[in-house]
Order: structure tokens, then C-alpha cells, then sequence
């Protein structure tokens, strides 16, 4: 006992506390844009004339608060905590962590800098300007090599699960960084890059899938499979599931990039290869769902009292549901319909809020007492932010899925003439109600973000109250 | 080969993973350099003017693609909307880029020559002075603000680097073309020469003296969907 | 049954330090499972043969046996559209546009495709319904006031090659320079026209003005009534200029008194594009027969004579 003691006191548990709160105060950072942004749409003037908070410059700034500085803060937080804990052994090097952890930051404070002045490549989720894309490249591979080094470091021959898809992400995303951004630069705050048309948006959507594949999907499997076993304390369901839906997963998601591009000037073959892969897509992504719901089946009756298992699963209904969403619109005939609408949106927003950040609230739930030594403050908060952040995701997601179809609808409605029946302009004037609703989800989810932050602070600052060693 | 192996070692797994990923990103970017029919061969494409270039620059700045599209497919609705529907050949010159993925607002593939200059000032004033639905921000600094185009110059140069077919004289004669443009009256056979005769030579923005970024967002925004000549790509479709 | 599989795991075990180790059971794949996913990718191979689907070398790809692509698929769309529309369209292009609001139905179809064309073309700045836009001066279609002329050829011959105003600006211009007084003089005498000037001694001065070294009766007409109406030294104006009637409550900028001086200070220019299809076919998108329905729901918006 002694021996394994001495390792749980020489993990680097520093980092992995330093992300984990960053990833809280990020999380409500990213909501706070959202919702500015949601009422923005339902009150124009909301700007006030300020160039700098208008639509198009602060949309970026939320998609890459919740993607990257949010979700980025999670990954490090879990993978960094999950790594050690599963190979026994500390960070590859200090050095290394305390790198990835400032220069990541310096990365968001640059992105939160740069977007509202207007300073953007103009790529979807990937608008940072060159200078900003270097220093994203240098801290990626302090983190491979940190994340690989710890890796190399550990007791039992055998890579946990988790690791495989921590591993994936890490290497597939910085292949798409870095073939997505490479462009000649202008100035200092400018480049232009080197593809052009139908090739800069295939590669585009090659990037913007798998940063959703890799990044949202795979990483966040690999938390799952981590915390989903510790927390109900069972098993996993089945390591033959695993290896062929990681494998599965792992070829056939960088795929399904051209169904972002149905019906547009990429050819039809590529969007074919897009769709029936995206389709091809469904059961393995539904091979991780899978594994964390039978992982729990046995323990169901922990559901009654256990907040943070209700969270996991709840999270993973969200990932089946979105999971099964997105090859349904991967259907070229569905996706006639559904592309360009806010039904896209609300895609998006059941797999971020209701996947992405459901399981990770779980995890900080999990790991934020261990990390400090303590127990949570209130389990009756953490209850009621499960509630609040159910609530908040359907609320959301019903709103866009209405919005959405009816905008659908509207533009290839005709009267029994064969004339188009609305105007451009009326299909926008019938989207107010929605956006409205749209904005309340979004405070509701945000409210409970809030009751996350009060529990964790006085969790953490209870901890400090105590003596250091953990149990 | 047993999993375990697998499993148990870090650059094999590594390795596999990648193989994995670049086998579908090969498949289908690759071929869309070499496969002669991805780009359609149409009359009448051009790159940017400078004014239009910076007016593009202006576009991406604000995250115009964040609500707008310039994608038209090919659907019946949208013919009849929009117009004929977009070519990968009108694109070919856009670093990045600009099809967009949402239409919060209507696509603008063939926005160009639709409405008036004094239309587009209004509009980008306060749009709901003309389109009381509409949910866009006001852009009433894209009037106030000079256009600085101190690097144009070197913005062609580098699109020439990227494959855009600048020639030398066209970037030799950037900030003359530029100002040409803009400015009403002024002596424009260079410009024309240069690039088109139906390059439009109006008082974008509204203010004869200035050069704004209105007029580089406005002269960008008449230009969409106006180059290419329609005759040509039906005779090659047939 | 969770307890039989206890024995079933994997056998490895990790972070069994503290709290309960992660195991793995090694249960098999769910059926439903599998044979769901050998029929999707069934669904892929397929679809495969069916569509276009793989690049092949040589610069190709393969086509599909069912020999479809979407821009065949919008043809055939764009084809049935046009056939039930045709017995319409073949008549409206055959008569004249009064004939067709002879017709009830033809003109009840002319209304509703003309409404689908304004909707997203014209709407943006007439407004939706043609209410008009004081912000940019562009003009209602719903009353009787007209710049061009409201008949159906009129409307139509300004969809057709556009209109341009000019209205020259007057103070300190190289066009004319008149102090701010005189300029204030002319507001007054055009306040005056619709009964609301405020200073009869800066009317009158103004009505030598709007006559004399001004010359604006060259447009507006001797009595103000705009180029369509009114006439100037006996003769009718040039109804392609596009003057506006200043004696009506109807203003195309607005009719207070600073919005008046503005117009008169600064001049205005008033710019409608034209809508012909040029040659090539792409800068205006209405052909003939879309001009002709539009031309006729305009003239259906209220004002029509």
C-alpha cells in the first residue's frame, strides 16, 4: 500500500486543478457570449453601434469559447488527470504541463483580443489569425509529447482504453490544424490561405467535421470511458465493443466532411462519400454510447442518489440522439432541407450543451474533490444543475428544431400556382418567437453553470480549510 | 495481428491512427486538384479589383459568412430566388472561401447589380430603415472609417503567390486601380484595361471625396455573381 | 446476472489505487448491434453503384448506374415547374397586359407570380407590399403618386431599364451656388406649395428663385405638381425625368421642413437598377415574361390608374 500511496502523492495534480477551473470560468464565459449573440438576433440593436460586439465578430468568439477554451480546458483537465491515474505515473515533464497550461491560455486571451477587433481568417471554427495558429502548433506538440511521454511511463503493459482516443485526438487534430491554416501571411495580423474555392472548402469541412469528430467526440469518448466505470463503479460493458467502435470511429468519421457541402459546387461524388460514410458512421458512434450505458446497467438503482451518474447519462442519451441526428441529416434529401437553417444549430447545440458539456460538467464533478481532497460542497446543487441544464438543452434544441424546419419549409413553399409563397425577409420575420426562446434556453443552461461555480468555489475553498492529504 | 500487440504499443497505435485519418482526407481532397470537370472552364471570371479585394477583406473581417451564404444550389426554389445556381469556377478565386454554412440572412451569391448604391448605404446604416424584418447588425462605421489600403500591393502579391492570376501590371498599378474605382470621374482606361470594361465605376458609398470601406464593401458586394457569362457554360453543359 | 460476468473481464485492471479499479468486461458485440451496422454499410456498397460516388484515376469518377447528378435533378424539377405553369405562361405571353387583367384567372396567377418575384427583388427597398422606405427615398407603390408613370407600360418600362433621378444639389455646389438664405428661401416656397410655409417673405423670394436663376420649374413644373403632372411654359414635361409632385402630402424623403432644405442643400439621386436579362444572361435574372407578371402585380398595389 505504501508504494501505490508514494504515486497518487507524485502525480501533478496542479495543472490538472489549473485547467479544471479554467475550463469552469470559460464554460461561462462561452455561455455568456452565446446568449449575447442569441438576443442579438432577437434584438438588433442590441450592439449599440460598437463595432467590436456585433454578430459576426463575437460569433467566432463563442464558438471558440466553448470549443476551445472551454472544451480545450476539459480535455487537458481529464486527459492530464486520466493519463497519470491509469499508466501510475507523473507527467512527462513539468516543463511540458506548465507550457501547454499558460500557452494555452495565452492562446484564448489572443483569440478573445483579436476577434472582436475584426482580426480573422474567415474559416469557420478555425478563425485565428497566423500568429495565433503557430502558438497553437507549439503547445499541441508539447502536449503530444507530454501526453505520449506519460504514456510511455506506464505499469501495465496494456494502453487503457481512454488513452486510444485521447491518443487519436491529439494526432488527427493536429493533422487538421495544421493542413487547414496553412496560408501565406500579409501583415502580422493578416494572411490569406493557399486554398482557394471548392478545394478551401472541402478542407474546410474536412476540418470543421473532424474538429467536431476528434476534438468533441473522440476525446470526450475517452473521458467517458474513465469516468463512466469509476463513478458507477462497475465494469466496462465490453472491450470487444471497444476496439471495433474506436477503430470503426476512427476511419470512417474524417470522411464525412463533404456533407457540410450537399447540393453546392463540390461534385456529387464527393458529397456521396460524405453522406454514406456519415451513415456508415452511425453504429460505431453509438458503439460508445453503448459501452457507457451498459457500463452503468447493474447500477441503476446509484441514479436514484447519484447526480453526477445522472449527468452521465443523460449525456450520453444527447450523444445518441445527436449521433443519430447527424447521419439522418447527412441524407441528401434531408439535408436540402435542413442546410443553412437553425435546425443546423440546434444539431450542434444538443451535441455541445447536451453531450459535450453535460459530460464534462460530470467529470469536474468527479474529479474536483479528489483533485483537493475533499468532498463536494452540496450534492443537491449538483442535482440542480442536472435539472437546470436538461431543462435549458430541450428548451433550446425544441426552439431550433421548430425555427429550423418551418425556415426550411418557408423557402421552398409555393402557392397553388406554383409561386414561391414567402419572401426572404418573411421566413426571417418568422424565426423572432424562436430566437427568443432560443435565448431563454440558453440563460437556463447558464444559471446552471452559475450554481456549478458556487458549488465548486466552496468546495475548493472548504478543501483549503482541511489538511492536505488525501485519503 | 492481435489487438494486444496493438495495445501495447504506442507508435503502432499511433501509426495506425494515422494511417487511418489520411486514407479519407486523401480520397476526397486530392482528386479535387486533378478531376478537369471539378472547375467548370467559363468566360468572364476575374480576379478582384483592389477596392473589390478589400471590400472581400472587409467581408471577412466582419464575419459577414457567419449569417450569409454564397452558395446557390440547385434547386428549383432557389433558381427562382437567387438565380442560376453557383459554379465552383466563381469561387476560384476566393482565399477563403466565402460559401458559408447558415443563412440567417438571404444568400448573396448573385447580390451583385441587384440593388442600388444608395440601397446598400442605407442598408448598411441601419437595415431596418429598409427592411423593417430584418435582424442585421448596423454597420454604420464601414462609412465613417477610410479604406487604408497601404498594403494592397503586397495583399496581390501574396494572392499571386496562392494562384490567383495577377499580373504584374495589375499590381504595379493597384492603388492608381484602386483609387479609380472609388473616386467618380476620375480617369479610369487603366483600370478597365486591366481588368474588365464592366468593371462598375460609381460613387459606392455615397461620399465623392472619401474612400471608405463602404465603398470597398459595396463595390465587393455589386460584383457577386456578375462575372461569369451564362451563355457560355449552357453551351458546355449541352 | 452482473455478478456471472464478474469473472469475465479482461483480466487488466487500472487506477486501482483509490476508489473502485476500472475492468473491463469482455461481453460480445450486441447483435442488433453488428447486423445494424453490416446494414449500413450494405446501404453504403448500394448506394455506390446507384450514384456517383468514387474518384477514379484518369481525372474521373465513377457516374452511378442510375446515371443521376443534381444538377439533372434540377432539371427535372425546373421542367414539371414549367410545364404546369405553361398553359399560363404561353397566355400572358401572348396577350397584352391589359388583356390579361381582363382575366380573372390570369390575372389572379400574374398577381401571385409577380408577388414571388417582388418578394425577395424589389421588397428590399419598396418594402414589403410596396409600402417604400423613407431612409434612401425610395418610393412607395401603393398610392397614387408616381415618379415614372403608373400605367402598365410605364411600370413596366421602368423595371425594364431602371430610372435614375438627379437632383442637383444647390448650395455651394458647382452646379449652382446659392447661399444658405436662398436655400432657405426655396425651402419655404416648396413648403409653401403644400400649404405650410412658415415665412410668406422667404416664400416669396424663394417662388423668383424656384422661376428664375433656380430653374426647379424645369422639372417640378411652373406649379410644382412634378414631371409627370405638371408642365413648364405651356409645354409637358419630360416624363423620363422623374421629378416628384411637391404640392401632394406624399414625399419621397420625407416633407418636414429640414428634410426639404436637405434635398434642395445637398441634391439627391435617386438610383434604380434596371432588370432586363444583358446578354449574357446573368447580370439582371428576370426575363421577359417574369418583367411582364411583375408589372402587372404592381399596378395591382393600390395605385394603379
Amino acid at each position: 500500500m505504501g508504494q501505490k500511496n508514494d504515486s497518487i502523492a507524485t502525480y501533478d495534480y496542479g495543472v490538472v486543478k489549473m485547467f479544471s477551473v479554467m475550463a469552469i470560468a470559460y464554460a461561462v464565459v462561452g455561455f455568456i457570449v452565446g446568449i449575447i449573440l442569441a438576443l442579438e438576433l432577437t434584438f438588433p440593436e442590441l450592439n449599440g453601434g460598437i463595432p467590436y460586439i456585433s454578430f459576426g465578430r463575437l460569433r467566432p468568439l463563442h464558438t471558440s469559447a466553448v470549443i476551445f477554451a472551454f472544451g480545450g480546458s476539459v480535455l487537458f483537465a481529464t486527459t492530464y488527470y486520466v493519463v497519470q491515474r491509469t499508466c501510475r505515473a507523473r507527467l512527462f515533464s513539468d516543463f511540458l504541463s506548465q507550457l501547454t497550461f499558460w500557452g494555452w491560455n495565452l492562446i484564448v486571451v489572443a483569440v478573445v483580443i483579436t476577434y472582436p477587433l475584426g482580426l480573422s481568417q474567415g474559416q469557420e471554427y478555425a478563425e485565428m489569425i497566423w500568429p495565433i495558429d503557430l502558438l497553437i502548433v507549439v503547445v499541441w506538440v508539447a502536449y503530444f509529447i507530454n501526453f505520449v511521454g506519460t504514456l510511455a511511463k506506464r505499469k501495465d503493459p496494456h494502453i487503457f482504453v481512454a488513452n486510444w482516443f485521447f491518443l487519436a485526438f491529439i494526432i488527427t487534430v493536429a493533422l487538421l490544424h495544421i493542413v487547414n491554416n496553412l496560408a501565406v501571411p500579409v501583415s502580422i495580423t493578416a494572411s490569406y490561405p493557399v486554398w482557394s474555392g471548392v478545394q478551401s472548402a472541402m478542407i474546410q469541412w474536412w476540418y470543421g467535421h473532424n474538429a467536431v469528430g476528434f476534438f468533441l467526440t473522440a476525446a470526450f469518448l475517452g473521458l467517458m470511458y474513465y469516468f463512466v466505470p469509476k463513478q458507477a463503479e462497475r465494469p466496462i460493458y465490453s472491450y470487444r465493443l471497444s476496439i471495433v467502435h474506436f477503430w470503426s470511429l476512427v476511419f470512417l468519421y474524417i470522411w464525412a466532411g463533404p456533407h457540410h457541402l450537399h447540393y453546392t459546387a463540390l461534385p456529387d461524388w464527393a458529397g456521396t462519400l460524405g453522406a454514406t460514410f456519415s451513415i456508415m458512421l452511425l453504429l460505431p458512434s453509438w458503439g460508445g454510447m453503448i459501452n457507457g450505458i451498459m457500463t452503468l446497467s447493474g447500477a441503476w438503482h446509484k441514479l436514484r442518489t447519484d447526480p453526477i451518474l445522472r449527468f452521465f447519462i443523460i449525456s450520453l442519451s444527447f450523444y445518441g440522439m445527436s449521433t443519430f441526428e447527424g447521419p439522418i441529416m447527412s441524407i441528401k434529401e434531408v439535408n436540402a432541407l435542413s442546410h443553412y437553417t437553425d435546425w443546423t444549430v440546434g444539431h450542434v447545440h444538443s451535441g455541445a450543451l447536451g453531450w459535450v458539456a453535460m459530460v464534462s460538467f460530470a467529470a469536474l464533478y468527479h474529479m474536483i474533490p479528489r483533485l483537493w481532497g475533499t468532498t463536494i460542497h452540496s450534492v443537491k446543487l449538483i442535482n440542480l444543475h442536472f435539472w437546470l441544464s436538461t431543462v435549458g438543452v430541450v428548451i433550446y434544441i425544441v426552439a431550433m428544431w421548430i425555427s429550423g424546419i418551418m425556415q426550411g419549409l418557408m423557402w421552398r413553399a409555393y402557392d397553388e400556382f406554383g409561386n414561391l409563397t414567402y419572401s426572404f425577409a418573411e421566413s426571417v420575420a418568422a424565426m423572432h418567437p424562436y430566437y427568443f426562446i432560443r435565448a431563454i434556453g440558453g440563460i437556463v443552461f447558464l444559471l446552471g453553470a452559475l450554481v456549478m461555480v458556487y458549488n465548486v468555489y466552496m468546495t475548493i475553498a472548504n478543501a483549503k480549510d482541511r489538511p492536505v492529504v488525501a485519503a | 495481428m492481435k489487438h494486444s500487440t496493438i495495445e501495447k504499443s504506442i507508435p503502432l497505435m499511433s501509426i495506425l491512427t494515422l494511417v487511418m485519418v489520411l486514407i479519407g482526407g486523401i480520397v476526397e481532397i486530392v482528386p479535387l486538384f486533378f478531376i478537369k470537370s471539378t472547375i467548370e472552364k467559363v468566360e468572364g471570371m476575374r480576379p478582384y479589383t483592389p477596392l473589390e479585394l478589400r471590400g472581400q477583406d472587409i467581408y471577412v473581417r466582419e464575419g459577414c459568412y457567419n449569417c450569409h451564404s454564397q452558395m446557390i444550389r440547385p434547386f428549383r426554389d432557389e433558381q427562382e430566388r437567387y438565380g442560376h445556381y453557383s459554379l465552383a469556377a466563381e469561387s476560384m478565386y476566393d482565399h477563403p472561401f466565402q460559401w458559408g454554412s447558415k443563412r440567417t440572412g438571404p444568400d448573396l451569391a448573385r447580390v451583385g447589380g441587384k440593388y442600388s448604391n444608395l440601397w446598400h448605404q442605407a442598408h448598411m446604416k441601419n437595415p431596418r430603415d429598409v427592411v423593417p424584418e430584418s435582424v442585421m447588425p448596423a454597420y454604420p462605421w464601414l462609412a465613417e472609417n477610410d479604406l487604408d489600403y497601404g498594403n494592397i500591393k503586397k495583399r496581390m502579391e501574396v494572392l499571386q503567390l496562392v494562384g490567383v492570376p495577377y499580373s504584374q501590371e495589375q499590381i504595379d498599378n493597384a492603388v492608381e486601380d484602386l483609387k479609380a474605382q472609388a473616386i467618380p470621374d476620375s480617369d479610369s482606361d487603366g483600370l478597365l484595361a486591366r481588368y474588365d470594361e464592366k468593371v462598375p465605376l460609381e460613387d459606392f458609398d455615397g461620399e465623392p471625396a472619401r474612400i471608405t470601406e463602404l465603398d470597398a464593401m459595396v463595390a465587393y458586394l455589386q460584383i457577386l455573381g456578375t462575372m461569369v457569362d451564362f451563355s457560355s457554360y449552357q453551351a458546355q453543359a449541352r | 446476472m452482473a455478478d456471472e460476468k464478474e469473472i469475465e473481464t479482461t483480466g487488466h485492471q487500472w487506477d486501482d489505487e483509490e476508489g473502485y479499479p476500472l475492468k473491463e468486461y469482455n461481453n460480445p458485440l450486441p447483435k442488433w448491434w453488428l447486423y445494424s451496422y453490416y446494414a449500413t454499410i450494405v446501404y453504403a456498397v448500394i448506394y455506390w453503384i446507384l450514384y456517383p460516388a468514387w474518384p477514379i484515376p484518369g481525372g474521373e469518377y465513377t457516374k452511378g448506374v442510375l446515371g443521376w447528378s443534381q444538377h439533372k435533378q434540377l432539371e427535372e424539377e425546373m421542367a414539371a415547374s414549367q410545364a404546369a405553369k405553361k398553359p399560363f405562361n404561353d397566355k400572358i405571353s401572348a396577350l397584352t397586359t391589359s388583356e390579361i387583367t381582363q382575366d380573372s384567372q390570369l390575372l389572379q396567377y400574374a398577381v401571385s407570380a409577380g408577388k414571388a418575384i417582388f418578394g425577395d427583388n424589389c421588397a428590399p427597398c419598396h418594402g414589403g407590399g410596396g409600402v417604400g422606405a423613407k431612409a434612401g427615398g425610395f418610393p412607395a407603390l401603393v398610392d397614387d403618386d408616381w415618379l415614372y408613370g403608373g400605367t402598365l407600360e410605364q411600370i413596366s418600362e421602368t423595371i425594364h431599364m431602371g430610372r435614375a433621378g438627379q437632383m442637383p444639389p444647390h448650395l455651394d455646389s458647382a452646379e449652382g451656388s446659392f447661399t444658405a438664405a436662398q436655400v432657405n428661401d426655396l425651402t419655404q416656397y416648396t413648403l409653401s406649395l403644400s400649404g405650410r410655409s412658415t415665412d410668406a417673405g422667404a416664400a416669396g423670394r424663394g417662388d423668383a428663385l424656384y422661376r428664375g436663376d433656380a430653374g426647379c420649374n424645369n422639372c417640378h413644373g411652373d406649379e410644382g405638381k412634378g414631371s409627370l403632372l405638371g408642365s413648364a411654359g405651356g409645354e409637358k414635361l419630360d416624363t423620363s425625368i422623374g421629378a416628384p409632385n411637391l404640392t401632394d402630402a406624399i414625399w419621397l424623403y420625407g416633407g418636414d421642413e429640414a428634410t426639404v432644405k436637405t434635398s434642395i442643400a445637398k441634391g439627391r439621386k435617386g438610383n434604380m437598377p434596371a432588370w432586363e436579362k444583358d446578354s449574357e444572361g446573368n447580370n439582371r435574372k428576370l426575363s421577359e415574361l417574369d418583367i411582364k407578371l411583375l408589372s402587372i402585380y404592381v399596378h395591382t398595389l393600390g395605385g394603379g390608374k
